[in-house]
Order: structure tokens, then C-alpha cells, then sequence
């Protein structure tokens, strides 16, 4: 389990994190959903050990993090921008993570040279920025680890390689438990394989739950009103609402039951629930945080 | 499992060399060139020495001394600093800093690693040249083990401590293009403000006459280290024999032994506690702080007001000298130009500081506080400086506290000790006090443009007096005065004229410039031009000697040695060139005198012409010989006020580099 309370994080008296707080039960796949700048990078940072927290607790499997080697050795990373030794091949990194994961293991390595196909012994500079991104999952996964946090882990990888490295990770999660933090704006890939997400904003989780949960607390209608009633009611609670034609598109923050309940009173001619995606929760939950997408003409 | 408390991993070490390998290999390469080329000699010539037979083991060991000392410091000034450089690169990139300290192990263990790393990187190029070094010894049968160890030893010293104060300036700054200059900067800092900070004092406080004190060098080790270590050599004289058959002695060199190599061990435990402090800073440093010019916070205030004092004191000074030189009246600063310019340069460095700490342009808003302090601090620092405020200008060291005092006045210089010249240190310091209580008098004639009222040109004349008090402390007190001489003071007891004429012309002095009744100089020969001859005899060591008695009866007789302070011709000279030698004990110095011969000196004449080396015919005046260039003395001079010309007493002796008192001068007779 991975557990974050209370955490800040400042630089220069910006505070990019500010009281952040996160649950990642153990075995699971926590997405980490933002808009640019939310913290959610600096908060990976602080979860690997890479930066020291101004306040707050980190803990991973009941542990602290900063300066725990031994715990460290059971995390791994994958950061946006991966960082290699300039000459040095996958080989060369691969001995370099060996050498100081305890847990390495040579025969996940050669299975998964399998998968990736990349010629381990070019410098990594020499490969393309999906392939870069295919050998920092080749070294990752082989070091075996329980804790796996990754920033923006597929960007650059093209669709089939997209599936087999989520197929790989989630292989890891139900074998061996592996408890997964990912963070990316690519709701719709996160919605395949997240069990829980978090929504950050502003340094702070504004609000976590499983996808299940998250889905049952909004809905989403579509509404044919009676002849010669064009808007909707002002007094319904919409979160958003958009027409075509007669048939109205309502964005409320409820179960799908509750809602139907409130809309019976208007004799709706139509009401028809339709499930939510990740990405609209994500644009909708941060309207509320006045972060919606603006009709600005130019 | 590896152990929460590892402290080294041998991954990261293996792959520093690795990762380095062109930046050693390259040093290395260059490291072995010297020795190979020496052991290629030796085993085509079986010898590296001229001289097959001397001792070689000596030779050997002044050359890996000589390399310690003097190339030592520059090379691992560098070359610390690169491989340092190197191995901590990874503080400077936030991705690379990302990955290092996203591994399983602390940041002691990283720290030490690197560490260990860089300082094998240091080392390998010095293990190849030593190695070469050895069999050259060997094949030369030469092998000095003693001088080996020692060289080894210096060289582990100066390795660590430069190698350990580069690390430190890589854990302050958190940026390579700040590194290097960084710890150039501060490996330089000492000496370059002890010289700008005299240079900024030698233009406020009366008399103060330092271009660097020298009491900060030692924390320039760079340049302490290579004026400090050395190499004695002890020789030993050796008949030889030409190929022609001709019988000459020559010195070989039978041993040597290290200068001041101590100082290395010294350097060494500062490079411990250097090394100390950076572990401190590691354990502490933001990894966020990859990228910035300062990694530490609290020493940010540091650079930024440290970088403005230090162009407040360069670019003031120079702004001053740009603006305003020309206009200075006197010798001394004109307090508001030079507070004004001190205060600008003082605020761009100011915001030059700011832009590197913001990595922005913007800095501009909020900073009139930083900006307020520098202009305030500059004016307050001009201030205390004109008012000195520390009374440097009034400090005459007490006798007591003197070990050595260096007077240089009238043309002649002499080197005191309270042990055994008590009562001319205590004229000398009377003399220093009257010239202090004086300022204002000495100011004031120094900005005149005209002769003070009813004072005629021969009445005045101006003279340097440069002091230099070497303390017991191990201190320095340099002043050097240039002061008008008037014959009215001349002759009112009290004054500092008096004084000097009193000093300059005591019996004591007198003598000390002839070198007479002191063992520690030799006479050992001479010259003499005579003019009229156009003629230059060499004297030996006995002409020399009775020549040199002959001038000491003519200075008992009162014949010879009174300084004329208003003497302006040597129209009455007799028109030759007498020079003395002396030699010290060992080859410990060499000093020269010359002699003006006049008509008086009668002794001297006579010893001249008793050693047949003038005739009648030499002894004529350069008035006598050349009149042409003395007309003017018979001219009539302008009865009215006159530009006062000032001239100052030249210094002609040569330095012989003696530690005992050394004399020499041009003396007119009486």
C-alpha cells in the first residue's frame, strides 16, 4: 500500500504540493489524473525518493521512503524523461540495475528481450523515443519489483506496444500483487486499466475513489422533454448540459436512479442513462474546480 | 539482499571509470610522457645525468620534488577539478539526479562512491607516471625509497585536497558553467582580494604601501603551495678534469630534502573537513536544486552580496580611475567619486548576482533592499576608510613587537634588529611617528603647485622613506612615505627632517653602509672606471679590501659618508666609478656598492694611486672633465617664487637577497 498524507512540497515558496493526500491500496492500479502543473510529477518525485518532502508523511508498504534503500529496492520508476548514461547501451543498463537491485532478475530479462525486440547492445541514444520507452519497461519490469510508479509511461510507444506493455504490467499486478502508480492525461487508457483514480489539481487530490465508484457518483442522461419545453428546468442540479435537437445531454453529479427521480416530475417524453468515460469525469469534476474548457472564439 | 547501511556500490564505481575512461586515459597519456622519455634515455645511455658517476639517486629525487612542488599544484588545480567535475555531473541535470537517487542505495553511499571514484580517476594518471618513475630508478640504479615515499605521500596529499575542494564546490553550486568558475574563484578569492583591498587602501590611508599583504595567501592553496614548497639541495664540491687535462672544481649534488612538504599534510586535513562538509551539504541538497548557480540556500545571500562586494571594490576602483583619475587632486581617493562609483559597480554585481540566483532577467521588483544595503555599505566602507576608523595609518609597531625592520631612505637600505640595533629601530620608529603626526603637513605641501612663500627651490628637495616592519606575530607592516625635506626643518630638533638627517647621518649608519665591524659580509672584489681612461679595472679581493679600509679612515676622518639631502650636481665628483662586492657566508647573499670618490677623500686616493690604479691624470672633477654639462650650475637662478621639482632619491642597490643588513649608496662628501 502506498499512503500519502498531508504532503508539501515547495520550490522557491511556490508550493507544488500542498497537502496532497493519496491512498494506492496494495495490488491495485492507481491512476493519477491532472491538468499541467497539478503536482502530480513532483508528488511521483517524492514517492521515489527523488525529492525530500517540506511536510507530510510518504509511506510505502508502512515505510518511509526518503533515504530507505531497502525499500527503494522494491520500488521501480519509469519518469517522462527517462534518463541513461549517455554511451551506454541497454546492456550496459542493464548491468548498472542489476548491480544495485538486489531482485533483478536475469531470466525475466532474457524473456522479456523476447518482447521487446530491441538490440541491447546499440546505445541508447541511438534509438527512437518509443523504443527508449521500451527499454526503460524492459529494465524496470526486470527488477522485479512490488511498487511500480510510472509518469507518463506509454507516450511514444505506438498502439500494439501500448497493449503489451499494459498487458505485461497487469500480468505483474495479478501475479505477483505489484501495486501500480501511473500517472497520464491519456484518460482513456487509464479507464482500461485503472482500478482506482485519483484527480489532483492545484497540489492537492481533490477527490479518489475506484472507477466503479467514480462512475456510480455521476451520471450522465440523455432527455427528450414534452413539446414546448425547450430548456432545461434552472432548478435542476446540471453540472452540464448540451441539446441536439430536442434531445438534451445532462451532466449531473448523482446515481442514475436519483436522477431519473428528479427528472419525473417534467414528464420527460425520454430518459436515458448513458455511462460516463474517465474523461469526461475528469473534465467535469475539474469544472467544478473551475478548470472546464472555455468557448473562447478567436 | 544488500544491506540498508551499504556505503559503497561497486556498479557506480566501475561505471564512473568506465564512463570517464577518456578523461584519465587522456591524463594518463600525458602523465607518462616524461617519464618515458627519461627511462628511454636511461636505457640507451644507462644514465639521465650529463656526468655519468655523480650520484643519480639525489638528482632523481630533486626532480620528482621539483615536479611536487612547482607543476603539483597547477596540475591538480586542473585536473581535480575536472575528474570532480565528472563524477558529480549527475547533480547538475535533473533526469540524471532523478535516476541516481531513485537507486536503492543512501546518499552516503552515492557520496562515497563517487567520491572514491573520482579520486581513483586523480590518481591512475599519477600511479602510471610513478610507476614509469620507479624503473627509470631501477634501470638507472638510483632507486631512492625514502624520496619515493615522500613523493608519493605529496602527491596522494595534493590529489585528495584538491580533488576533495572541488567536490565541495560541486555540492555548493548546482551547475557546471557556475563550477568551474566558482572554484577558481575561490581557489584565488584570498589573493585576489588581499590586492584589490590593498590597492582600495593604498589610495585612503596615509603611507600604506602594500600591493598584497600576503597574511590571506594560505587560503589560495594553489599559489601558497607553490611559493612555499621547495627543494634543498646540499652540495658537494668534486675535482674534475677536462678532456684537455685541466683540473677544475665543480659541485654535485649529494642530497636533497623536501621544503615546507608538511604543508601538503596540512592542505590534506582541510580537504578531510572539506570532504565532510560536502557529505553535510549531500545530505541536505534539494535534488531540485540541479541547474541553479547556488545549491544552498543560506549561501545564496553569500554570492549575492559576496559577488557585489567584490565588484564594488574591482569595478569601483576602476570606474573611478575611469571617470575621475584625472581630475583626483593629491595622491589620495576623492572620497564621493569613489563612493559613487563603487556603489553603481557594487549594485551590478548586485543584480548581476540576482540574475544567475533567478536564472531570470526579472529581477528587477523587490530588490531596492539589496540595492540600499550595497550603496550604504559602499559609502560606510569609503567612509571608514578616509576617518580610518581602524587607525591603520597611526600604527607604528612597538619595539617589542618587531622581529625585523626594513628602512629604505636616502638612496640606502638597511635591515634592522632589536637584538642588535635597538637604538636605530627606535630612531627609525621616532622618525616613522614624526612623519605620521606630519599628514596633514606633507598633504598639504604635496598639492601645492608653487613654492610655499620665501622658500627658494634649493631649499627644498623631496625624499622616500619606505618601511617595512616584520613582526613577531608573524605580521607585516609596509609603509612607504614621500616627504618634502626643507632646511628650515633640517635644522629644528624634533622634526621628522631632523630626525632622518639624524638617523641617515648617525656614525652607525654610516658604517652599515660600508659594511664595516660586520661578520656577515665579505668584501670580495670590485670595479673601478676611470673615466679619463675610459678604462674598467676589476679589483681582487685584497684591492678591494684595502680599498674598502682606506674609505672607512676617510669616513673616521669625516671625509666620507655625510648625505647631502639638497645636493643637486656631482659637478665636484671626481669622474670615475668605484664599486665594492661583498658575498655572504655560503653563497647566503650578495651585495654592491658604489662609491662617489671626491677631492676629500684622501685615504681613498691614496689607496687608489698606492695600488696603481689612478694617476694624476685620473683624478680630475666631471665639472673638470666635461663643463659643458655643468654650465648651468653657474647660471643665475630666478630670485622669485618657483615650481617646486620634486626629486627623489634613487635606490641602487641591487637586491642581493640577504638575509643580514645590506647597504649600498651613492654618498656625497661633506
Amino acid at each position: 500500500m502506498i499512503e500519502v498524507n498531508g504532503l508539501v512540497k515547495r520550490f522557491d515558496g511556490f508550493a507544488a504540493l500542498d497537502g496532497a493526500a493519496l491512498t494506492v491500496p496494495a495490488g491495485s492500479v492507481y491512476g493519477l489524473v491532472g491538468p499541467n502543473g497539478a503536482g502530480k510529477s513532483t508528488l511521483i518525485r517524492c514517492l521515489t525518493g527523488i525529492f525530500r518532502q517540506d511536510g507530510g508523511t510518504v509511506r510505502v508498504g508502512g515505510e518511509d521512503v526518503w533515504e530507505n534503500p531497502a525499500l527503494k529496492a522494491r520500488i521501480a520508476s519509469i519518469p517522462d524523461d527517462w534518463y541513461y548514461f549517455t554511451q551506454s547501451s541497454i546492456r550496459d543498463m542493464m548491468r548498472f540495475y542489476r548491480g544495485f537491485y538486489p531482485s533483478f532478475s536475469m531470466e525475466r530479462y532474457e524473456k522479456l528481450r523476447e518482447v521487446f525486440q530491441l538490440d541491447e547492445r546499440r546505445p541508447i541514444r541511438r534509438l527512437s523515443k518509443g523504443m527508449q520507452k521500451q527499454a526503460a519497461f524492459w529494465l524496470a519490469l526486470s527488477c522485479m519489483p512490488d511498487y511500480l510508479v510510472l509518469d507518463e509511461p506509454v507516450d511514444g510507444l505506438d498502439p500494439v506496444m501500448r497493449r503489451q506493455v499494459w498487458s505485461l504490467v497487469l500480468g505483474d499486478v495479478a501475479q505477483r500483487g505489484t501495486t501500480v502508480l501511473v500517472s497520464s492525461h491519456n484518460l482513456r487508457e487509464l479507464e482500461d486499466v485503472c482500478d482506482h483514480v485519483g484527480i489532483m489539481d492545484h497540489g492537492k487530490v481533490l477527490l479518489e475513489r475506484s472507477l466503479a465508484q467514480l462512475q456510480d457518483n455521476m451520471v450522465k442522461l440523455q432527455v427528450v422533454f414534452p413539446d414546448g419545453m425547450t430548456e432545461v428546468p434552472p432548478e435542476l442540479p446540471v453540472l452540464h448540459a448540451s441539446r441536439i435537437g430536442r434531445i438534451h445531454t445532462l451532466i449531473m453529479r448523482m446515481g442514475a436512479q436519483e436522477a431519473a427521480d428528479l427528472l419525473a416530475p417534467y414528464s420527460p417524453l425520454l430518459v436515458d442513462a448513458v455511462p460516463l468515460t474517465l474523461e469526461e469525469i475528469f473534465i467535469y469534476e475539474l469544472g467544478g474546480a473551475d478548470y472546464a474548457v472555455k468557448d473562447i472564439v478567436l | 539482499m544488500q544491506s540498508k547501511t551499504s556505503f559503497f556500490n561497486g556498479t557506480l564505481f566501475r561505471k564512473n571509470l568506465a564512463r570517464f575512461w577518456p578523461l584519465w586515459g587522456l591524463a594518463s597519456f600525458l602523465a607518462a610522457l616524461f617519464p618515458l622519455a627519461l627511462l628511454v634515455k636511461v636505457l640507451r645511455d644507462g644514465t639521465y645525468l650529463a656526468l655519468p658517476g655523480d650520484p643519480a639517486a639525489p638528482e632523481l629525487t630533486r626532480i620528482y620534488y621539483s615536479v611536487v612542488g612547482d607543476a603539483g599544484p597547477v596540475l591538480f588545480l586542473i585536473y581535480g577539478a575536472l575528474c570532480a567535475l565528472a563524477v558529480w555531473s549527475y547533480l547538475y541535470s535533473p533526469r540524471s539526479v532523478g535516476l541516481l537517487h531513485t537507486l536503492p542505495i543512501r546518499r552516503e553511499g552515492l557520496f562515497l562512491t563517487s567520491f572514491l571514484s573520482g579520486l581513483a580517476m586523480v590518481l591512475l594518471p599519477c600511479a602510471v607516471a610513478g610507476v614509469l618513475s620507479v624503473l627509470t630508478s631501477l634501470a638507472a640504479g638510483a632507486f631512492d625509497p625514502v624520496g619515493l615515499g615522500v613523493t608519493v605521500l605529496a602527491v596522494l596529499g595534493q590529489a585528495f585536497f584538491f580533488f576533495a575542494s572541488a567536490t565541495f564546490v560541486c555540492f555548493i553550486t548546482g551547475n557546471a558553467f557556475a563550477m568551474a568558475p566558482v572554484y577558481f574563484l575561490l581557489h584565488f578569492l584570498a589573493v585576489i582580494l588581499d590586492w584589490l583591498v590593498s590597492a582600495f587602501a593604498r589610495g585612503f590611508i596615509f603611507g600604506f604601501d602594500d600591493y598584497s599583504t600576503g597574511a590571506v595567501e594560505w587560503l589560495s592553496p594553489a599559489v601558497y603551495l607553490q611559493n612555499h614548497l621547495g627543494v634543498i639541495s646540499h652540495q658537494e664540491e668534486v675535482e674534475r678534469v677536462t678532456a684537455y687535462g685541466e683540473r677544475y672544481t665543480d659541485r654535485v649534488l649529494v642530497s636533497v630534502e623536501p621544503e615546507n612538504f608538511h604543508l601538503i599534510a596540512l592542505y590534506a586535513l582541510a580537504g578531510l573537513a572539506l570532504t565532510a562538509l560536502a557529505v553535510l551539504l549531500y545530505r541536505r541538497r534539494r535534488s531540485e536544486s540541479a541547474g541553479d548557480v547556488v545549491a544552498v540556500g543560506a549561501l545564496k545571500p553569500v554570492f549575492r552580496y559576496g559577488l557585489a562586494a567584490l565588484a564594488a571594490l574591482l569595478g569601483g576602483q576602476f570606474l573611478y580611475s575611469l571617470f575621475w583619475g584625472s581630475f583626483q587632486s593629491g595622491r589620495y581617493f576623492d572620497v564621493l567619486p569613489l563612493a559613487v562609483s563603487m556603489a553603481l559597480a557594487g549594485i551590478i554585481g548586485y543584480y548581476a548576482a540576482s540574475m544567475l540566483l533567478a536564472k531570470s532577467l526579472r529581477v528587477f521588483r523587490g530588490s531596492w533592499r539589496g540595492i540600499l544595503a550595497v550603496a550604504l555599505g559602499c559609502a560606510a566602507v569609503c567612509c571608514g576608510m578616509k576617518f580610518d576608523l581602524l587607525g591603520v595609518a597611526d600604527r607604528v609597531p612597538a619595539a617589542l613587537e618587531v622581529r625585523e625592520l626594513y628602512v629604505s631612505a636616502a638612496g640606502n637600505s638597511y635591515t634592522l634588529t632589536p637584538e642588535a640595533d635597538g637604538a636605530l629601530l627606535e630612531q627609525v620608529r621616532a622618525v616613522h611617528q614624526a612623519v605620521i603626526a606630519d599628514e596633514a603637513y606633507i598633504l598639504s605641501m604635496d598639492a601645492m603647485t608653487t613654492l610655499p612663500a620665501g622658500m627658494e627651490e634649493t631649499d627644498l628637495t623631496w625624499e622616500s622613506i619606505s618601511l617595512t616592519y616584520y613582526l613577531k606575530d608573524g605580521g607585516k607592516v609596509s609603509r612607504w612615505y614621500r616627504v618634502p625635506v626643507t632646511r628650515d626643518r633640517l635644522a629644528r630638533a624634533g622634526t621628522y627632517d631632523n630626525l632622518l638627517d639624524r638617523f641617515v647621518n648617525s656614525d652607525a649608519v654610516k658604517a652599515r653602509r660600508l659594511h664595516l665591524d660586520d661578520s656577515f659580509w665579505t668584501v670580495t672584489g670590485g670595479s673601478l672606471y676611470v673615466n679619463v681612461q675610459n678604462e674598467s679595472y676589476d679589483l681582487g679581493s685584497r684591492e678591494a679590501e684595502a680599498v674598502l679600509a682606506a674609505i672607512g679612515r676617510d669616513l673616521a676622518n669625516g671625509d666620507w659618508g655625510t648625505y647631502d639631502w639638497f645636493r643637486v650636481s656631482n659637478g665636484g665628483d671626481y669622474a670615475m666609478d668605484l664599486g665594492l662586492e661583498f658575498d655572504g657566508p655560503d653563497g647566503e647573499g650578495h651585495d654592491y656598492i658604489s662609491i662617489s670618490l671626491t677631492p676629500a677623500m684622501g685615504e681613498t686616493v691614496a689607496a687608489l694611486r698606492q695600488l696603481g690604479l689612478v694617476t694624476d691624470v685620473d683624478l680630475v672633477t666631471y665639472r673638470e672633465l666635461e663643463p659643458e654639462d655643468y654650465a648651468w650650475e653657474a647660471e643665475p637662478t630666478d630670485a622669485g617664487p618657483q615650481e617646486a621639482v620634486p626629486t627623489t632619491a634613487v635606490e641602487v642597490l641591487p637586491d642581493g637577497g640577504a638575509v643580514q643588513s645590506r647597504t649600498a649608496g651613492e654618498v656625497s662628501p661633506a
